[in-house]
């Protein structure tokens, strides 16, 4: 790692007990800007804790979290939103009766007034959506198209340029290929790149070591609540990684009776 | 907008009727269904009195406290939450305005804002249990029904030893605030039409010579205040985007930064600020607060909402629609009567009506979501 | 959407072959009766026999309407639209004056005829300017029917309402209790429309009060459950029972012994004498020069088979 970039976002030490419950065992991550930084982890292992911690939905038992080099503690997931860490999650990005432009600006909405009065600035909206979309690759049939019409990974390039619209830092992604088939994955992945060479940082997680290892700049795997290590592109091969994030021997055994296709 | 950049097509997309497109839009139910009602009734009653001033105001009136209430129980319905002490307020807040304006003799004007206050936070009171505990609310709501059904017959019972208070209207004489909530508007108008013999006169009595129709009722220049008021907040602000957001799928909403719990909590503040309007126009109009006012109406505003195509799951639907479905609930109601059909049979096509609404609403919900 | 055409045009073909049930005959007389009842009571049952009766021994057309769940406000809007409907009379109750007021005055204003039936009273329908009066004054027969059970040594009393909400109904109550020269203080119980809530309400009173003299129900809806009730905690013959109108149930028990007396207010004459008066009316002009009381009438063991025939239908 070169000491001259400054992480965007740190983790030290991170504890999250649920009860009596040890989620989260000491983990440290740190985020730099204009990074891919995957995150792996078996079903489980503490990814979604992380991320709920390091998004200002949980508070942490104890640890510190930096962001731009300043302590943070975030009271709800606006501060963390109004701070530049915006989260997409899997199934709750989206609501599928509400029109592409009415998602888009959710919670942001644009503001003209008229007699002093507060409305909706429904132009601006749909034009800024239209364009936002084309930059991401997707034609609208118009910026009115209910979200619900659009496919899985459509829905999750919305709620990413979503994000980036509204000056996200760090992008945090929560298995956003899981669910989706292999060209709505590819263009997910393409839009992670875009993202990435804008100076975003994005945290992606995954259990999926290929698509780790499509647009990864660098790789954390989770295990029982701990770090395994950060690993960078090119010193880690994707069997390595597996091995890791199943807990080592018993998946390298598995695999090989599989022959190699997990 | 010119502006829009030209979309690429793309083949996948299958290119949308009018027909289909018009149809996703929530209003259109509630206009084919008040074309048809009118059409209906126009072949059926013409010769009735139906569509004489007299008639219109009869089934006017009717809608336009259906709308009141369902304009509260629509943006409520679009936040994803229920409302089933709508009826028992109107009741309730009836009741507390005899209370105060006739048995306490407070000045009218106090007590109604009084009552406002009460039944607000009652509304409010219900928002936050529903958010708090989360509940549905359909039970949270339910409870409320009877609880205030209860003070209802319980308070007048335990002061004044009956369970309907009269002399409202005459203690409400001369105050401003009252005057808001009764009578009527247009006065001079409805006089020349009469004496220009547009509209009937009263034959005899000591209003002889009046028009039979002598304004039009602050009830319906309350609906329609309402219905503009919320179709704006609903379409054309922020607050109504957080509204659609909290119906439409609360959690995502809040993951976004909707402050979902305010939202819920304020539209059942607005439902409460509506059954209490109702209310006062009621007791004001009618002079007396009776224990069992307003009993399943707030099945009826739910009737006329889902009628002008809100889905009962929340997240979508039209202050137009639903108005529009207080309408039809209104005209079919007092339409039957006019056209002589037995009054029973009322249910049966109020039933048919609700039933058609509600499978055409689950279509829709497939055309908009893509659910195959 | 072939699928919801084909459904909107059943609706439509469902309700078409109702209208217009009465016949009509030469002078087409109409006439509206507006009742408070919610559809739940069954005791205007014999109401609308009557009236359906009186129609067709006339020859005019009759209507029955009524706000569904009882909700007053809902009866004024009725009213207004039976007189947009310009029909030739109007019968209708005075449930509530200050409610009803407004609607049935402007309708008389208009021209309309109107007769008050069952619920008023003679300053009221004067006030209105309505024809005339037909009923039983229910302070009066809450008297009359107090003063008949002091005779019969009965001290203390438990009334079971189960229209709380209806003044005219709780005055039976206010006149029992005055003819008995006591306070009615909390010896009116509130008992809900449901069967079994009144029975349970009544047995609960009961158990707790256990010096009672004597139950007096306000109708059948009150009454049927409450014999259920005296003779499940074997208090029937007992007890002293006594209950406003008739019914199949009321009958039987007056017979059984278990009711020593119905009070009759015949709301066959209420629904009837105000057709055939009205039509009268119209054709001929003539009307009777008073208020017509249609009850107060004891129904015991000793009458009861000449009503027992008809109870519910017309008795």
């Amino acid at each position: 790692m070169e000491p001259t970039v400054k992480p965007i976002v740190s983790m030290k030490d991170i504890e999250k007990h649920f009860g009596s419950v040890i989620a989260l065992n000491g983990v440290s991550v740190d985020i730099l800007p204009g990074e891919c930084h995957c995150l792996l982890g078996d079903n489980g292992a503490g990814k979604s804790t992380f991320i709920k911690t390091m998004s200002g939905v949980h508070r942490p038992t104890s640890g510190e979290i930096f962001f731009e080099g300043r302590p943070m503690s975030f009271a709800d997931p606006r501060d963390a939103i109004a701070a530049g860490i915006a989260t997409v999650y899997q199934d709750l990005a989206m609501i599928p009766l509400m029109s592409v432009s009415r998602n888009f600006f959710m919670g942001n909405e644009p503001i003209r007034r008229i007699a002093g009065l507060p409305f909706f600035d429904h132009d601006l909206a749909n034009r800024v959506t239209m364009e936002e979309m084309q930059s991401m690759g997707i034609n609208l049939r118009g910026p009115d198209q209910a979200v619900g019409t659009l496919s899985g990974g459509e829905r999750q390039t919305v709620a990413i340029a979503r994000a980036v619209y509204f000056g996200a830092k760090v992008l945090i992604l929560d298995e956003p290929t899981s669910a989706l088939g292999v060209r709505q994955t590819s263009n997910v992945l393409a839009t992670i790149d875009k993202v990435r060479k804008k100076g975003i940082a994005v945290v992606f997680i995954t259990h999926n070591v290929r698509h780790a290892m499509a647009v990864g700049d660098r790789f954390t795997v989770l295990n029982r609540g701990q770090t395994l290590g950060t690993a960078e592109r090119g010193e880690i091969t994707p069997e390595e990684l597996q091995d890791m994030m199943a807990g080592g021997q018993e998946m390298a055994t598995l695999e090989g009776s599989l022959g190699g296709t997990v | 907008m010119a502006d829009t950049p030209q979309a690429v097509i793309d083949e996948r997309v299958k290119d949308v009727s009018p027909w289909r497109k018009a149809l996703i839009r929530p209003e259109l139910g509630g206009i084919i269904g008040t074309v048809a009602v009118f059409t209906f009734f126009a072949l059926l009653a013409h010769d009735s009195g139906m569509f004489n001033a007299q008639g219109i105001l009869n089934w006017s009136t009717v809608s336009a406290q259906f709308m009141i209430i369902a304009v509260g129980a629509c943006l409520l319905m679009i936040a994803g939450e229920f409302d089933l002490s709508v009826g028992s307020m109107i009741g309730f807040a009836g009741m507390m305005i005899a209370i105060f304006g006739v048995t306490l003799g407070w000045p009218m004007w106090i007590a109604i804002l009084v009552t406002f206050a009460i039944c607000m936070a009652f509304g409010a009171l219900n928002g936050v249990i529903v958010v708090r505990t989360g509940l549905p609310s359909f039970i949270v709501t339910l409870a409320t029904l009877f609880i205030l059904r209860g003070f209802t017959i319980f308070i007048p019972q335990t002061l004044e030893r009956k369970t309907i208070i009269g002399g409202i209207r005459e203690a409400a004489e001369g105050d401003w605030l009252a005057a808001l909530f009764g009578g009527t508007i247009g006065r001079p108008f409805f006089q020349w039409l009469g004496d220009a013999g547009v509209i009937g006169v009263f034959d005899r009595g000591n209003r002889a010579g009046e028009p039979v129709v002598n304004g039009v009722p602050m009830l319906i220049i309350w609906a329609f205040v309402l219905i503009v008021f919320g179709h704006i907040l609903l379409t054309r602000t922020r607050f109504g985007n957080w509204i659609f957001a909290a119906g439409g799928d609360a959690q995502a909403a809040r993951y976004a930064g909707v402050p979902v719990d305010r939202v819920k909590i304020l539209m059942f503040v607005f439902t409460a600020f509506c059954a209490t309007v109702f209310a006062t126009c009621q007791v004001m109009e009618f002079g007396s607060a009776g224990a069992d006012r307003g009993l399943l109406k707030e099945f009826e505003a739910i009737i006329a909402v889902v009628i002008g195509g809100a889905l009962l799951t929340g997240g979508y639907g039209s202050v137009i629609g639903a108005a529009l479905g207080a309408l039809i609930f209104g005209v079919v109601q007092q339409g039957l009567f006019f056209a002589n059909v037995e009054s029973s049979l009322f249910r049966v096509f109020l039933g048919v009506i609700l039933l058609l609404a509600v499978i055409l609403n689950t279509y829709i919900r497939r055309i908009i979501t893509g659910e195959r | 959407m072939k699928f919801f055409k084909t459904l909107a045009l059943a609706a439509t073909a469902l309700t078409v072959p109702f209208a217009s049930h009465a016949q009509a005959i030469d002078d087409d007389l109409s006439y509206i009766m507006v009742s408070h009842a919610p559809d739940s009571d069954a005791w205007w049952n014999t109401i609308k026999n009557a009236l359906n009766l009186a129609g067709e021994q006339m020859g005019v057309n009759v209507e029955y309407r009524n706000p569904p769940t009882g909700d007053l406000a809902d009866m004024a809007r009725i009213i207004e639209q039976a007189a947009a409907s310009g029909p030739d009379g109007i019968i209708t109750t005075v449930a509530d004056y200050d409610v009803l007021a407004g609607p049935i005055r402007s309708a008389v204003d208009q021209g309309i005829d109107v007769i008050i039936m069952n619920s008023g009273t003679p300053e009221q329908v004067r006030e209105l300017g309505a024809l005339m009066f037909v009923g039983q004054p229910e302070y009066d027969a809450g008297l009359a029917a107090g003063q008949r059970a002091k005779g019969d040594g009965v001290e203390s009393f438990v009334c079971v309402n189960h229209k709380i909400s209806n003044p005219v109904i709780a005055d039976r109550c206010r006149g029992f209790a005055d003819g008995l020269g006591i306070e009615l203080g909390s010896s009116m119980i509130d008992s809900g429309e449901d069967p079994a809530e009144i029975k349970n309400r009544v047995m609960a009173y009961l158990n707790t009060n256990p010096d009672t003299d004597a139950i007096l129900t306000l109708g059948p809806t009150s009454a049927n459950p409450t014999i259920q009730a005296v003779e499940e905690m074997g208090l029937a013959g007992d007890i002293y029972f006594g209950t406003f109108d008739l019914g199949a149930e009321i009958v039987q028990a007056i017979k059984d012994g278990t009711i020593q007396w119905g009070i009759d207010q015949q709301p066959f004459l209420q629904a009837y004498l105000p057709v055939v008066v009205l039509a009268n009316y119209d054709r001929y002009g003539v009307l009777p020069g008073n208020n017509v009381n249609s009850g107060p009438g004891f129904v015991t063991a000793d009458n009861i088979d000449k009503v027992e025939e008809l109870a519910g239908e017309f008795r």
